[in-house]
């Protein structure tokens, strides 16, 4: 029985990453190829045709150029955010602390797809629509961020900072020299977090844009039009460009991506 | 000496941004959602006369919101409990030592480096009943953009993919974290794989499995891109879900009323859900 | 210090450009950029940047004018962007000119932003009747014509010659009977009883019913105000002019034969890969089919068939429109002259040829190198054919909630089948469901 275990393990996982292997495959595939009889695995006549014609006959680059830019602006804007707001909830002490760090962290019950009518509304108002701005506003409030990063900084005791603050060290001193350095990892782990949340998110950025040249590359890859005339290879040339780069990051680095799981959620 | 006052500024200061955050883009859109659910607007966002829970009644007799009701409990139904056991499974599978285990591992959360878009559309495009890989590989004649269960089927496979990658992290993460010596004296005792899970590792992983099991129902009440993307809500509504439907009737058909009205109730039915298994986890989780 | 300034400096650059708008074309002053929106990809995106090169090389040179055009994805993606651009306070966003399909209608058709073609047609003092009337009453609303028909189709049968000539059916099918009775000679089955081939499959969706109700009795109408064409529809008629039931009292018999499959996507890769022998589809997929069929079978195609033989409507014409939009920039005039270049003989007959649309202008009909076309493909043919023999009359509907209505059909239709319910149950229950949207709709107008 035991022996039984690597095999369903290799042939389940197997399974799970085919539809990966696949795509990478399919993207070389000639017109033919998807309708041959037998069905087939592998190209019949390798091509590269299909990269040619995704990236001449879309904007891909810019779609892939609006959505790192705005994943990443909005991951330094959300992770300050997130820091400067555990900072203060963690050392200091003031009215309405309490009251106000629930607040903040409730909204956490109030999913932001539900909220997305008004949220629109608001943004068109703010003339914010097609810029990054708007593309990011939503998102750049992490209350998990918050909470966490407020949890790990409790662990720093509170007569480390005093000491700090006797020798003469500022609050954005000991915030930049000390307490950062200090929580690289988590800090690390929910930047990552940030990016790929940003980087992936779709309905928003579909309802936020409407010119062409701000589209994200999640909106983008749907509307590329090849699909519906069953002109499958470009759109796999695509998607293979766009998961390419994440997909070696994510095998080389593997390790510390296991292991940063463990550190979030060892415990609640 | 620095002053008082200063530094009894610094701290609203420094939480100033995410308050207004919070306060802009949940706490403000949620009440005006409730308002506008009570009242009829304009197609152009006017609010036009206040109507009470007139709104709500219309609402519970629209066949098209009772569907969208039935496939989103439906579709988290059969969704939560299969990813949690695909999940468990892989995570428990992969669970041992060597080369051959990690590169499973690698394979199963791999899935996490596809984007949203890009599983949607390839899924799409693999189970297209004329020429997708799958129909031709696997000899079936299925249409699963044509038969309401394939389509639902196909909505949870969709889901699967897409949360497998993290969730399979998570457990194999706690999966992990069980003290060895503990294992091994389970294994000392002669307990069986079966018995060594539901006894040992369970309670202990009980804390993950828990958030698990809360952000896949979270996930499954509000999903919407899947169906935006491969079904379109069809076929025959059969897989229009609750935020799907408050989409088409706020931004394609301007129904802002009723569209808000569909966000309240989502917003019940979560909150509800996320309470019931919050009290859960206080009786039944085991904290090391 | 200095540390502290530069981070601010970056700062600052970084929030300049997060409210960038992306990247702008640059305007030259004496160049005027008018962008059209449409969602048109594949073959007729292939020949949408076509046309737009060709005027770009000719008129536009002469005019200075410069024509970009954006694909938006599909047509009701299109109608939400544009739809979100005219309820903002940004309509400087607008496109000159956008395309839209009928189910646009009713959200574009009162905005401030529209600038009918009427007006810019009596402006440059344009003869409209070149526009062949089934077209011009398409896009007419109280009597002034408010947009310039584009990629304009209706629907035809196609059927697999092959399969036909198999089963000893030499006629293509006229009625639903005919119908009915070739789908039972064109199913067949395997060893276990499984269905291999479908005579037809269809669930009927809002732009085919107007066509099976809309032409019975030589015309009837599906909704009160002349199907939304002289004002807002406040009831539907289907059920009170009993074309409904007729109808579905044919679609009852042809299921009950086991023939019909309830497909509603992926129709056209069925009927290519021969699964189901007869489908209907809009006649701009004529180049798209006639592709993916290959040389797998004989391709044929034959009108639309009739409820009955006292339904002599005919069909309507569908498919989209142009609507001008004033963005403030007052190109008007520049947009009009692009329109009329669409709208031209040669260029209709450039988009025929490459998309099988038909030509909205009448000058077109007499080129000698359509006629020509026309004699090379029989098959382009059939769908003019067809549209000139009916009844100019019968026009598309104009309603809120396109959306809801089609489901409401398709979930209706489907009901009836499944659950074995009664033509006049059905009828009435969608009579019911659809006025509740009609008046939805009117409840929210100020």
């Amino acid at each position: 029985m035991r022996r039984l275990i690597p095999i369903a393990a290799t042939l389940f996982s197997l399974a799970v990453v085919f539809p990966i292997f696949y795509t990478i495959s399919a993207s070389f595939f000639p017109y033919t190829d998807f309708t041959a009889i037998p069905a087939r695995l592998l190209p019949s006549v390798p091509t590269l045709d299909n990269y040619a014609r995704a990236f001449r006959e879309s904007n891909l680059l810019v779609f892939l150029s609006n959505s790192l830019y705005s994943a990443l602006a909005g991951t330094v804007l959300r992770m300050t955010i997130s820091i400067l707001g555990a900072y203060a909830f963690t050392f200091f002490t003031f009215r309405g602390k309490n009251l106000l760090f629930v607040l903040i962290v409730a909204t956490m019950l109030l999913p932001p797809d539900a909220l997305i009518l008004e949220n629109y509304t608001t943004i068109r108002s703010l003339r914010l629509t097609d810029t990054y701005l708007g593309i990011i506003s939503t998102t750049l409030l992490a209350p998990t961020h918050l909470f966490m990063l407020r949890q790990y900084f409790k662990t720093v005791s509170q007569e480390y900072r005093e000491a700090a603050i006797i020798e003469g060290c500022s609050d954005s001193r000991f915030l930049t020299t000390l307490l950062i350095p200090i929580s690289k990892a988590v800090i690390i782990t929910l930047a990552i977090h940030s990016f790929s949340t940003i980087f992936n998110d779709y309905l928003w950025p579909l309802l936020v844009t409407n010119r062409e040249m701000m589209r994200t590359v999640q909106v983008g890859l749907t509307m590329l039009g090849f699909s519906e005339n069953l002109d499958y290879g470009p759109q796999f040339a695509a998607i293979t460009v766009l998961m390419t780069p994440i997909l070696i990051t994510f095998i080389a680095l593997h390790n510390p991506i296991q292991d940063s799981v463990s550190t979030r959620f060892t415990g609640r | 000496m620095k002053s008082a006052y200063p530094k009894q500024i610094k701290p609203y200061l420094l939480i100033a941004p995410a308050l207004l955050l919070a306060v802009l883009f949940s706490y403000r859109p949620f009440i005006l959602t409730l308002i506008n659910s009570l009242h009829t607007v304009s197609l152009a966002g006017k609010r036009l006369s206040f109507i009470g829970l007139e709104n709500y009644t219309r609402l519970f007799v629209n066949p098209s919101f009772l569907a969208s009701l039935s496939n989103t409990l439906r579709f988290t139904l059969f969704f939560v409990p299969t990813n949690v056991v695909i999940c468990l499974a892989a995570a428990l599978l992969s669970n041992r030592p060597g080369r051959l285990a990690t590169l499973n591992q690698i394979f199963f959360f791999l899935p996490m480096a596809v984007g949203l878009s890009s599983s949607m559309m390839i899924i799409k495009m693999m189970f297209n009943p004329s020429i997708g890989i799958i129909n031709q590989l696997l000899g079936f004649d299925i249409q699963w953009f044509n038969n309401r269960h394939a389509a639902m089927t196909l909505l949870v496979i969709a889901g699967v993919g897409l949360d497998i990658g993290l969730d399979f992290l998570l457990l194999s993460a706690a999966l992990r974290n069980v003290p060895s010596d503990l294992l091994e004296v389970a294994k000392i005792e002669g307990a069986s794989g079966v018995q060594t899970f539901r006894y040992l590792q369970a309670p202990l992983i009980g804390s993950t499995l828990l958030f698990v099991v809360v952000t896949n129902i979270k996930d499954a009440m509000l999903i919407s891109s899947p169906v935006m993307i491969l079904t379109e809500g069809g076929p025959f509504r059969s897989t229009q879900t609750l935020v799907y439907q408050m989409y088409l009737e706020g931004f394609k058909s301007g129904n802002y009323a009723i569209g808000s009205a569909i966000a309240t109730v989502v917003f019940l039915l979560t909150f509800t859900v996320l309470l019931l298994l919050l009290r859960l986890e206080r009786r039944r989780v085991y904290y090391q | 210090m200095k540390r502290t300034v530069l981070l601010l400096a970056l700062c600052l650059m970084a929030v300049a450009n997060l409210f960038a708008l992306g990247q702008r074309e640059t305007q030259s002053s004496d160049v005027v950029t008018i962008t059209w929106w449409h969602p048109n990809s594949g073959i007729a995106g292939k020949a949408t940047d076509t046309l737009i090169e060709r005027f770009n090389a000719t008129i536009g040179k002469d005019e200075g004018i410069v024509v970009t055009g954006v694909y938006q994805g599909k047509a009701n993606d299109v109608l939400t962007k544009t739809k979100a651009i005219m309820q903002s306070a940004t309509t400087t966003d607008l496109p000159d000119l956008v395309q839209l399909d009928g189910a646009a209608v009713l959200d574009v058709r009162d905005d401030k932003s529209l600038i009918t073609i009427e007006h810019l047609a009596n402006e440059d003092g344009y003869d409209l009747s070149q526009i062949i009337e089934a077209a011009r009453l398409s896009v007419t609303y109280r009597e002034r014509m408010i947009a310039m028909p584009f990629n304009s189709s209706t629907i035809l049968l196609y059927y697999n010659k092959s399969a036909f000539d198999e089963v000893g059916i030499s006629e293509p099918p006229k009625t639903l009977d005919d119908l009915t009775q070739a789908a039972v000679k064109l199913k067949q089955t395997d060893a276990r009883g499984k269905v291999t081939r479908y005579g037809f499959a269809n669930v009927p969706t809002t732009y085919e019913l107007m066509c099976w109700l809309g032409q019975q009795n030589g015309l009837s109408f599906i909704t009160d105000e002349e199907n939304g064409h002289t004002g807002i529809p406040t009831r539907v008629l289907f059920d009170d002019n009993g074309t409904m039931v007729n109808f579905l009292n044919k679609w009852k018999t042809l299921y009950a034969t086991g023939a019909l499959e309830n497909l509603t996507s992926d129709l056209n890769g069925a009927f290519a890969s021969g699964r189901v022998a007869m489908i209907v589809a809009s006649t701009s997929n004529l180049t798209t089919i006639e592709q993916m069929v290959g040389s797998r079978f004989a391709l044929g195609v034959a009108p639309f068939p009739m409820v009955d033989e006292r339904a002599t409507g005919g069909v309507n014409v569908g498919g989209g429109a142009l609507w001008a939009l004033d963005n403030k920039s007052g190109h008007e005039k520049e947009t009009w002259q692009f329109i009329k270049f669409l709208a031209s003989a040669e260029s209709q007959l450039y988009w025929h040829i490459e998309t099988g649309y038909f030509p909205i202008h009448r000058d077109t009909y007499t080129l000698e190198a359509f006629v020509q076309h026309l004699s090379e493909n029989p098959r382009a043919g059939v769908a003019i054919e067809q549209l000139l023999s009916s009844n100019p009359r019968l026009q598309g509907i104009w309603v809120p909630s396109a959306y809801q209505i089609y489901y409401a059909f398709q979930s209706g239709i489907l009901k009836m089948l499944e659950e074995g319910r009664s033509a006049e149950e059905t009828s009435r229950a969608l009579a019911r469901e659809i006025d509740g949207y009609l008046a939805d709709f009117l409840r929210m107008q100020q």
